[in-house]
């Protein structure tokens, strides 16, 4: 590359990166990316409020044991016998009958027993926050949500703009009417485009982690930060919003050149994601969801909360090492950008027919 | 030059332009035909923005599908009415100049020269979404020549601009022109077309029909006799001596007597007839060629083919 070109890459980038920065009709992108962001304040906030009423109200000698003591069906006297001094106590009288709410706490976890006229239909535990438990919840929202929905879905719009949206608002000719190789026009959007989704999305992860483990005692974070992988995992996470940008973006790009109707692209890839856990050794490996999940740090399936629908779509048999995984889906970004700009030299402006 | 070689552009089965071979000098040469005849066509090959199904384009030496090299010679101002968004005029001219790979400081030179010859300075730092469709058009035209090009391609640039600011951008063509540079132009205004052009190119339904200076392309049309108007007292003494001759084909007096609008089959032969004329005396006051204007050809050549549809 000469100089020239560089200079031409950082205008097409400069008058792209505001578009897929500021662009009105994308401000829905950042809610997608601070949608787990406010989750986890909820998170944050419900583990910090539970811990302080523990810290008030533990219900005057209950163990753990005691609390899984109690079964369905057992009537209110059998659970008073064995726990007789719940924290909190209500009752509604109902069409149904009699409800009422027995709530108990130990040092770790929280009961609420539900009683309709006398006996028990319902229990609810509610454990202790711990960084063990947070890391396979953050797992899980950032792969089922963060990853499959809120990345896939704000690089659909940034990437798939970046042509598409220009044929569409008929202004595309400009950069086609300008001495510069369309090769370098198609780099330069996909850079600004690149750059954005991973500030965005990337910014949201690092965001997200910084929210859920702040409710947690300092000298716990400090060492789960020190000893327990807990920079490791930050670098992952936010590294692997921006691979998926990378992935994703290179696809939606080329996409949004050589289609009309976005819908069909998306839904397509969307499908094919999600599906990628059941596809043969082979085809598993031709979708930018296999590499991605191959370079999260933490098994979402070791945990038995999370649901069956949700675990199938977290399993990644035979991952890929993080050199493969990253090398893959950086060599498979680089050739769709390459097919696009090999596609965009044969480009043509006919808006009537767009 | 500008040279189109057999060019065809077909849309799917839909003709664009077919079998197109021109040679177009320098100077001012405008694109005349009804609504999709090819000119729209003929303008996108001629920058790139279409390639040709079959056929070969060069401008000025350079071939279209090399728009590193072709677009700091060429500015094409589209027919479009669109800009990127949010852009005031200013910093539409300016970021697509930066496109040119210069620097800061020229870029800025370059577009304030621009924006001043379509004068357009006011309001160049307002967003060009405020813009009425003349401000709108002169802007664009700013973006096209902004980086000085030798050939100027005109989508149309006429529409929507005021009588002043025609006239002023009539005159920026001219000054384009005159300095050796093409200035390739479409327009539906034909008398605007018979005063600005050194050369027209007629096209209908995507057919090359006739190119050339209007008077050579008028002479050519042997279906439709050259009228000439003449002023002469008394009118029927000339009309007696014209009807001597057989490429003479018609000759009406006007009602004051005092002119003659002839018919005839060979302009040269004519003209001559009317020097002998003169020189013998007969008092012929004025000579007026009443239709080799880009008006009479558009209706000999395509009138009766719209008509015909």
């Amino acid at each position: 590359m000469n100089r020239m070109w560089f200079r031409q890459l950082w205008a097409v980038f400069r008058l792209e990166i505001k578009k897929s920065f500021f662009s009105r009709r994308g401000l829905w992108i950042y809610v997608l990316a601070l949608m787990p962001v406010l989750i986890f304040i909820g998170h944050a906030y419900v583990a910090r409020r539970d811990a302080a009423r523990r810290g008030n109200v533990v219900s005057e000698g209950v163990t753990r044991e005691q609390l899984h003591s109690i079964k369905r069906g057992m009537l209110k006297e059998q659970v008073l016998a064995k726990l007789p001094n719940p924290y909190n106590q209500r009752s509604i009288e109902t069409r149904g009958g009699l409800r009422e709410f027995l709530q108990y706490s130990s040092m770790e976890e929280d009961l609420t027993v539900r009683f309709l006229d006398g006996k028990v239909v319902g229990l609810q535990y509610r454990g202790e926050c711990s960084l063990e438990k947070d890391q396979i919840i953050f797992g899980t929202v950032y792969q089922i949500f963060f990853l499959r929905l809120a990345v896939f879905f704000g690089c659909v719009f940034v990437f798939l703009n970046l042509f598409r949206g220009e044929l569409l608002d008929k202004s595309l000719h400009y950069y086609f009417l300008a001495p510069v190789r369309r090769e370098i026009v198609v780099f330069g959007k996909y850079l600004a485009g690149l750059v954005a989704t991973s500030v965005i999305f990337s910014g949201s992860a690092a965001l997200q982690i910084l929210v859920l483990y702040m409710h947690f005692p300092k000298a716990m974070l400090d060492e789960y930060l020190a000893t327990g992988h807990g920079w490791q995992h930050a670098f992952a996470y936010t590294g692997v919003a921006a691979l998926a940008c990378v992935g994703y973006g290179s696809v939606f790009l080329l996409a949004g050149m050589i289609m009309r109707n976005p819908l069909i692209p998306a839904v397509s890839i969307l499908l094919w994601e999600s599906i990628n856990s059941i596809l043969p050794a082979a085809l598993r490996k031709i979708s930018v969801i296999y590499y991605l999940k191959s370079m999260c740090p933490v098994e979402i399936l070791s945990n038995q909360d999370v649901p069956p629908v949700l675990a199938l779509l977290a399993v990644n048999v035979e991952p890929a090492t993080p050199l493969v995984a990253i090398g893959g889906l950086f060599a498979v970004a680089l050739g769709i950008v390459a097919i696009a700009a090999y596609y965009s030299r044969r480009m043509e402006i006919n808006y009537s027919s767009d | 030059m500008i040279l189109f070689d057999d060019v065809s552009k077909f849309y799917g089965e839909v003709l664009g332009v077919n079998r197109v071979n021109l040679s177009i000098p320098p100077g001012i040469t405008s694109l005349v035909g009804p609504n999709g005849s090819g000119k729209t066509t003929l303008m996108n090959l001629m920058t790139g923005l279409l390639q040709p199904s079959r056929g070969r384009i060069e401008v000025t030496g350079i071939s279209t599908s090399d728009p590193e090299r072709l677009f700091r010679t060429m500015g094409y101002c589209t027919q479009f009415d669109s800009y990127p968004k949010g852009f005031t005029g200013y910093q539409f001219v300016y970021s697509f100049l930066r496109l040119f790979g210069r620097s800061h400081a020229e870029c800025e030179k370059q577009a304030w020269n621009s924006i001043d010859r379509v004068n357009l300075r006011e309001a160049a730092s307002r967003k060009i979404a405020g813009y009425s469709k003349g401000m709108r058009q002169r802007i664009k035209l700013a973006q096209s020549i902004a980086h000085d090009p030798k050939v100027l391609v005109l989508d149309e640039p006429l529409n929507g601009l005021d009588p002043l600011v025609r006239s002023e951008t009539i005159a920026l063509f001219r000054e384009f022109a005159a300095e050796g540079r093409h200035v390739i132009l479409s327009s539906h205004v034909l008398h605007e077309v018979d005063i600005i052009s050194d050369q027209v190119i007629l096209l209908s339904g995507g057919y090359v029909i006739a190119e050339g200076q209007i008077r050579g392309v008028r002479g050519e049309i042997e279906d439709h006799p050259m009228q000439v108007m003449i002023r002469c007292r008394p009118g029927k003494v000339l009309a007696a001596r014209l009807f001597e001759h057989d490429y003479v084909v018609e000759v009406k007096v006007h009602a004051d007597g005092g002119g003659l609008m002839v018919k005839t089959k060979n302009a040269d032969s004519f003209y001559l007839l009317l020097n002998r004329l003169a020189i013998e005396g007969v008092p012929i006051e004025s000579v007026q060629p009443a239709d080799d204007d880009v008006n009479s050809v558009y209706e000999y050549l395509i009138g009766n083919e719209e008509a015909a549809r």
